[in-house]
């Protein structure tokens, strides 16, 4: 017999907590982050940001692009403006994996700064939202969960998904 | 002038220092490779292949010769996000069956990685099957036995295999790279076993190297995000301008990464056989040159894409009713390499927006 070394790392430590609740969308300003890939998110993006106009809240969008590079960094200076300019952020779409990575490390700076946070995640890919977000130290961020395959499907059907689902999306969120 | 190696042996173990320098758990296992392969693999440490025991003797040896601290924190690797520190690279190197002398490479090749240009978090993530290929150059080459000559990306043996298995185990143990729980690459790719590891063959090249070109010289890493390899076959070509163009049209085709909306950026990887690099230097000196042909090659028409495409055709790869493969030509990169056997070139298409990273070391 010997000693060996180990040779992984221990999980950084946990934030079990989800941040605070929305208490009303009345005079909040939600903020929608969408990105450059999924038209799907796109279409369901804008039914909830009609539906929460509708329930008295104000809505903003931010597109996240290139991710590298000089790009990059202006994306994270653009997202943390976004961010401060709303109260309720909305992130997605993880509907790949490396989207996933992305809407879970930009959900998670947006909770960073207090405000109610949820990201967005396909069936298919909402473990690997939850892994990311306990890797990332946040395990308890507030995820919604939409149908997946979620974007080869006909826009009207999307729309349609993400009207049946703006009341549980809403509880996502802890309204 | 400081000198880059500590001259305190952190090395030395509980008897020989004050404080012990290594912090890993330690566990009591048999000490033969079967064994240990087995039960490392319960715990979700193993690739599928034999492991090597990560002794505490084999461990310091590795540190004692890498010039480093066994407490320095390389680098912070995603998913995971622990603090991945010379130590815990040495176990997963003893692991791989690489040698000692790998060590400053290796750690070169990780901090490369970790820079945020190359977007490892969402890498190590993806749907896709890519893995960050390492290119060598300076006399590391030789002294790691790293091949670049015949069957240099694999088959030709020596140190590279070993190296890219260690950086494998790297992403596995460290960075948490796990298929189906963190990497959710829809099917992998061999290169993930032990990477893909090769040197340029500076001798032979008629243009600077690679790393230097992109401005280190000497020992240099460059790391790039490789979507596998794929072999371009020409038999016609008498010509450096018809090989160009050849090889260039040889990198677009439907599906390439620059091809996708998803990806902000794009880059391009050629290796040029060395008796197509002499051809085509014979009329372009200039490696400027060499990009900008093959790029201009390097590119689909618009009309080529099914109905529906069109509108996702957009940004700056668009030029008129063509879709380009990389934004400019200095982002087409070239290097000489393989056999003197001729008639193929080697692409390695791209990945995402990750941008190639290229590191000196000692």
């Amino acid at each position: 017999m010997t000693f060996v070394l180990d040779p992984t790392l221990a999980p950084v430590a946990d934030i079990g907590d989800p941040g605070p609740d929305v208490d009303t969308l009345q005079g909040k300003r939600v903020g929608f982050r969408r990105d450059i890939l999924w038209r799907s998110w796109d279409w369901v993006s804008d039914e909830w940001a009609r539906l929460a106009q509708t329930d008295g809240a104000e809505v903003r969008f931010w597109r996240a692009k290139g991710r590298t590079g000089d790009e990059g960094d202006a994306m994270l200076k653009e997202l943390d403006e976004f961010v401060a300019g709303i109260d309720i952020a909305v992130v997605g779409l993880a509907n790949c994996g490396s989207c996933t990575s992305w809407t879970i490390h930009d959900a998670l700076r947006a909770a960073s700064t207090g405000i109610p946070t949820a990201a967005v995640c396909t069936d298919h890919f909402k473990d690997l939202a939850s892994t990311l977000a306990r890797r990332g130290g946040r395990s308890a961020l507030r995820r919604h969960i939409l149908p997946y395959p979620l974007d080869t499907l006909p826009e009207a059907e999307v729309r349609d998904i993400a009207c049946a689902h703006y009341r549980s999306f809403l509880r996502t969120l802890g309204l | 002038m400081t000198s880059p190696v500590p001259t305190i042996d952190r090395s030395c173990g509980p008897s020989g220092c004050e404080v012990d320098w290594l912090t890993s758990e330690r566990h009591q296992v048999a000490d033969d490779v079967a064994s240990f392969t087995a039960w490392a693999a319960e715990r979700g440490w193993g690739d599928g292949l034999p492991l090597v025991p990560p002794t505490e003797g084999r461990v310091r040896a590795f540190l004692a010769n890498c010039g480093r601290f066994p407490d320095e924190v390389v680098a912070a690797l995603p998913p995971l996000q622990g603090e991945c520190t010379v130590e815990k690279i040495a176990v997963n190197a003893v692991m791989a069956g690489t040698t000692p002398a790998a060590m400053p490479l290796i750690i070169a090749a990780i901090e490369a990685m970790a820079r945020p240009e190359f977007n490892l978090a969402a890498l190590n993530a993806t749907t896709g099957s890519v893995v960050p290929a390492v290119i060598v150059n300076g006399p590391a080459r030789d002294d790691l036995d790293i091949a670049y000559e015949v069957g240099c990306l694999g088959g030709a043996g020596g140190g590279a295999p070993a190296i890219g298995r260690a950086i494998r185990l790297v992403m596995r143990n460290l960075a948490g790279q796990l298929a189906g729980v963190t990497s959710q690459s829809v099917f992998g790719t061999p290169g993930r076993l032990a990477g893909i590891v090769f040197g340029e063959w500076e001798e032979v090249s008629p243009w600077a190297p690679l790393a230097q070109r992109r401005g280190v010289t000497g020992n240099a890493v460059t790391v790039y995000g490789a979507m596998g390899t794929t072999n371009i076959c020409d038999m016609i070509a008498d010509n450096g301008r018809s090989l160009l163009e050849y090889v260039g049209k040889g990198l677009a085709y439907h599906g390439a990464n620059g091809t996708l909306p998803s990806s902000a950026f794009c880059e391009a990887f050629v290796a040029f056989n060395p008796v197509w690099a002499k051809m085509i230097a014979a009329e372009y000196p200039r490696m400027e040159d060499v990009q900008q042909v093959l790029w201009e090659a390097a590119s689909l028409p618009v009309s080529s894409f099914p109905a529906g495409y069109d509108e996702s055709l957009v940004g700056d790869r668009r030029i008129g009713d063509r879709m380009y493969i990389a934004q400019s030509p200095g982002d087409v990169l070239v290097a000489v390499c393989g056999g003197m056997g001729n008639l193929h070139a080697l692409s390695m298409p791209s990945w995402g927006d990750t941008k190639s990273v290229t590191a000196g070391f000692q």
